[in-house]
């Protein structure tokens, strides 16, 4: 009898599988494309999208994977570009802005359409509007819109206040405000002059709030208000109050309460695009199920297999059917990024959304230069520091823990994304870019150093870190041939981070480099993610906290925003009026290259205070087949579907993905500049 | 043996709501909640949304609204996908989850009695050290190991079967794979040591004693004696397997429960948590009780009152 031992077989097994893993090494390389290529036969593309949409209503889902979706199904008076994502005419042909930057109006096309063949007019967008603000709906986005006159107002339920001759209360009678002062009507009025217009135009109505609690505290910090507000009758904000009106069927005017420059960059996000008042009526919660969704963007619903696959088709009833190039695009709701990759490797996927490529499979990946994206993104990655606690409370401190950050190599540790030392992501606002080196130009002259310089030493400058940090008062010591700095509190200082093990890699990183480069150990930290956004958002951490931000709207304002007010997003503790200020009279400012001189003004402040550790620019990184043409690396990884294509000419394949947004398909331009030749008429 | 079945059946729902209970308060005590995300929201919209699901209200009264609506068979909607009730959720993915578990285990069963019996049989045999090498290489080897070598193999350098996505016989060829394997390897260990102890049980000297054929006594009465410890694996494993699994779920994107289970979790879907749970937990006690009742019909000794 043969025995075979163990061990042999064993062996046997390990032996083959080495060598099956070392031929998978070595037989994609040698190809021009990575794994299976071949172009489909039909207009279909086959995408994965990312998880599974929360809801298909575009006032409901606030993720990206959702966005993609809405931006087949629905449309909205404005569009993304496909490249720049510059906002280009959808349903609104042309607008105009009044000169104070607070009134827009928007000219509707004749011929949009909804997919059930209803026509969309101003009333769909009025009533989008109003829904998408309405609490009942309580939209997770409907922030996006508080700068429509009335609609915070509606949105949080509040009151105005009407005295006993039927007069209401005004805002500026009785609020005083920090920075922003309410805007006078001194403009001429766009479009004709309605009832409604003269309403909304009148100067702003005192509004107080609805929660009799909330109330009575508001008040009670105003004796002032309290007074005026006494006795009076208090009426509801409601939903025709807010800053939206059909001046005919095919003209739409928006009031907003404040300037907000960036306002139209807002307008083709999901929340504002057109929804169909009577199906929504109808069908109630079901309003988005097949046989009853009626959409308006370029494709319609067919087929919604939740955690499968979300089939759109081409829509014969969209204005601008005739240049949707695709028959129907597949969505593939996915969350594991190996199988995607096993997806799009194999051929059964087109593209892949963004951040997909793991990092372990770049090296592999990168060659393939026809298929990897890996432009910039409009998003950055930072640690929020407690800066109102000991020791982070100690701006040398914050500044030393930042300078002694290798960030060249933390970006090539991390092999897609670009060190950043400013906050602001650098290469997404062109102009902002050159706004923020004339403004840092003329800070730093009296510190007789160029931008150039000072950014580059910002990116990490070792020695200086070290001074600061004995400067802070906790002396860096040689110690061997490292460094040593024992008096620092490590038990004050933990650096959290939600789990994942990106976050976890680049944590350690960052440890060693403080280690290496201060002599310090500063103990790391993961938390699950849910468990982690109250405890970063409440400041409840000591240190730093893992944060992270990509663009709501293209303008760098999104960026600064996050320490803006009392209750920002930047989970440091950080509050100060005059940076409001400044942010407020920069959104008031009418010229735009001024507009960003003084926005760059503020983020210097924030790079000065140091109340953030910038630590890069995310990368989008993500494939895409040779064949899949229109279909750009944009800074949001926001895809503009009608714009796409499929080659099956392989000759006129993408070659390098480098050169994509700088190469003009004749294709994709002659239909932007289709769509745009409306805008530029009537401006 | 009826009175007995019944008595088990009936504790079975005061016991998934006890679950339900006890998984409602781990849930409160975890830290965030459903609409949570990277962007803080206005304490207006945070308002507008506790008061539209019902959380400005006291927390026992919504435990109550919970429970009751619970009794009469409704989760209620789920509060991540909007507009979809919890029950049709479960509805719509278990199917996946039990086509690819069913499947799974049955493919389990044929190769590990198979092998198990066979290397009872064949003690100390090239077979027998060959199969349970192999067993043990299968328990040991995780799914998240099997299932991507499979798609290398299978999907990326021969292009056979698709590397993920549910669709087709073809498609669950490899999941089911991945997945019975492991149960494979623990049926076939688990039958070759029940069979080797029956084997040398007395009854057995007993029927061959009496001058049984050798198939007699294997099909008659070794195999119904030394499958008695895969019957009591059956129950939990294929419970476990109907319910969905989330690594192989993941790694072949089946929209299956399991995935589905874990996604609520880091979402903090209250409601589709709890009607998750409340499923597999019936689910789990209606297993164990058809195991129990199965003892009798295998083991002689074993009676019910």
């Amino acid at each position: 009898m043969t025995r075979i031992s163990l061990k042999q077989t064993c062996l046997g097994i390990a032996s083959v599988a080495v060598s099956l893993f070392l031929v998978s090494c070595t037989s994609s390389a040698n190809n021009r494309f990575w794994g299976r290529t071949v172009a489909p036969t039909d207009n279909v593309l086959r995408y994965i999208s990312g998880s599974e949409p929360e809801s298909l209503d575009p006032a409901f889902g606030t993720g990206q994977p959702e966005a993609r979706v809405y931006m087949a199904l629905y449309e909205g008076l404005l569009e993304y570009h496909p490249k720049t994502m510059e906002p280009i005419p959808a349903i609104a042909e042309s607008w105009e802005i009044n000169e104070d930057g607070t009134e827009y109006l928007f000219h509707l096309r004749k011929n949009a359409k909804f997919s059930n063949g209803d026509p969309i007019t101003a009333k769909d967008f009025v009533y989008t509007f109003r829904r998408s603000l309405s609490p009942e709906l309580a939209s997770r986005n409907a922030n996006l819109g508080y700068y429509i006159k009335y609609a915070e107002a509606y949105n949080s339920g509040s009151r105005f206040v009407r005295d006993t001759n039927g007069q209401f209360l005004l805002k500026k009678d009785l609020v005083k405000e920090g920075g922003s002062e309410t805007v006078e009507s001194n403009h001429e009025t766009q479009g004709v002059v309605t009832e409604f217009h003269k309403f909304i135009d009148s100067p702003e109505r005192l509004t107080v709030k609805a929660d009799e609690k909330e109330r009575a505290k508001q008040l009670e910090a105003d004796p002032k208000l309290k007074a005026a507000v006494e006795g009076k009758e208090l009426v509801p904000v409601r939903d025709e109050d807010i800053g939206v009106e059909a001046v005919d069927d095919y003209t739409l005017r928006i009031k907003l309460y404040q300037p907000a420059p960036y306002f139209i960059q807002l307008l083709p996000h999901q929340l504002f695009r057109v929804v169909h008042q009577p199906s929504i009526e109808n069908f109630g919660k079901n309003w988005m199920r097949v046989g009853n969704i009626v959409t308006s963007g370029a494709f319609k619903l067919s087929v919604h297999r939740p955690y499968d696959e979300l089939v759109v088709v081409k829509d014969p009833n969209y204005w601008d059917a005739a240049n949707v190039k695709l028959d129907a695009i597949e969505f593939y709701p996915l969350e594991e990024s190996t199988t995607m990759m096993n997806l799009y490797k194999g051929g059964r996927a087109d593209a892949v959304y963004n951040h997909i490529v793991p990092p372990a499979w770049l090296d592999e990946i990168r060659p393939f230069k026809a298929e990897y994206m890996d432009h910039p993104e409009a998003a950055n990655e930072y640690y929020s520091l407690s800066v109102k606690k000991p020791p982070m409370d100690n701006l040398k401190v914050r500044q030393a823990l930042s300078l002694a950050i290798n960030r060249e190599a933390l970006a090539q540790f991390r092999k897609t994304p670009k060190p950043l030392s400013n906050f602001t992501p650098d290469g997404i606002f062109p102009k902002y870019d050159e706004a923020r080196k004339k403004v840092f130009g003329e800070k730093l002259k009296a510190e007789n150093i160029t931008v150039e310089e000072w950014s580059k030493q910002r990116l990490f400058d070792p020695e200086k870190a070290r001074k600061l940090m004995t400067e802070a008062g906790f002396p860096v010591q040689k110690a061997g041939n490292g460094w040593s700095c024992p008096t620092f509190p490590v038990d004050k200082v933990t650096l959290n981070y939600n789990t994942a093990e990106s976050n976890k890699a680049i944590a350690e990183f960052n440890q060693a480099q403080w280690k290496q480069n201060l002599g310090i150990t500063i103990p790391i930290k993961n938390m699950e993610w849910k468990t982690f956004l109250p405890f970063r958002a409440g400041v409840q951490y000591q240190g730093m906290a893992r944060n992270a931000w990509s663009a709501d709207y293209m303008d760098p304002f999104t960026f600064l925003n996050l320490f803006y007010s009392p209750q920002n997003d930047g989970a440091t503790g950080f509050w100060d009026p005059k940076y409001d200020a400044l942010l407020d009279s920069a959104n008031k400012e009418l010229d735009s290259q001024k507009r960003l001189e003084m926005l760059a003004t503020a983020e210097f402040q924030v790079l000065q205070e140091q109340l953030v550790i910038p630590l890069v620019t995310q990368a989008t990184n993500w494939m895409k087949k040779p064949y899949v043409k229109g279909l750009y690396p944009n800074p949001g990884t926001l895809h503009a579907w009608k714009f796409v294509y499929i080659e099956r000419d392989p000759n006129k394949w993408d070659v390098n993905a480098e050169n994509i947004m700088k190469d003009e398909d004749p294709k994709v331009e002659e239909q932007i500049n289709r769509v745009k030749a409306t805008m530029i008429a009537q401006r | 043996m009826l009175s007995y079945i019944i008595r088990r059946l009936l504790i079975i729902i005061p016991m998934a709501l006890l679950v339900v209970t006890v998984t409602w308060v781990l849930i409160r005590m975890a830290p965030g909640n459903f609409y949570s995300s990277e962007k803080k929201l206005p304490a207006a919209v945070e308002a507008n949304i506790k008061k539209k699901y019902g959380l400005d209200k006291p927390v026992i009264q919504q435990y109550g609204i919970m429970m009751w609506n619970i009794v009469r068979g409704d989760f209620g909607d789920s509060l991540k996908y909007e507009g979809q009730s919890v029950n049709e959720i479960i509805r719509r993915h278990f199917p996946y989850s039990a086509t690819i578990g069913v499947l799974a285990y049955i493919l389990a069963l044929i190769l590990g009695l198979a092998a198990g019996i066979v290397a009872a049989l064949k003690q100390n045999s090239a077979f027998d050290y060959g199969s349970m090498s192999l067993a043990m290489l299968g328990l040991s080897v995780p799914n998240f190991v099997i299932g991507p070598i499979l798609v290398l193999i299978f999907s990326l350098w021969l292009y056979i079967f698709p590397p993920a996505r549910w669709g087709g016989i073809s498609s669950i060829i490899l999941p089911v794979i991945t997945l019975g394997a492991i149960y494979a390897a623990y049926i076939a260990r688990l039958t070759r040591a029940g069979m080797l102890e029956v084997m040398r049980s007395d009854y057995i000297r007993t029927a061959r004693a009496k001058g049984l054929s050798e198939w007699k006594v294997l099909l008659k009465h070794a195999v119904r004696g030394g499958l008695i410890p895969v019957v009591s694996f059956t129950g939990p494993a294929l419970a476990a397997l109907l319910a969905g699994t989330v690594v192989v779920e993941r790694v072949f994107a089946i929209p299956g429960l399991g995935n589905i289970f874990i996604q609520s979790v880091l979402n903090r879907d209250e409601p589709l948590i709890l009607g998750i749970v409340a499923f597999l937990s019936i689910l789990i006690m209606i297993f164990n009780l058809l195991v129990d009742v199965s003892y009798a019909f295998l083991d002689p000794r074993i009676r019910y009152e």
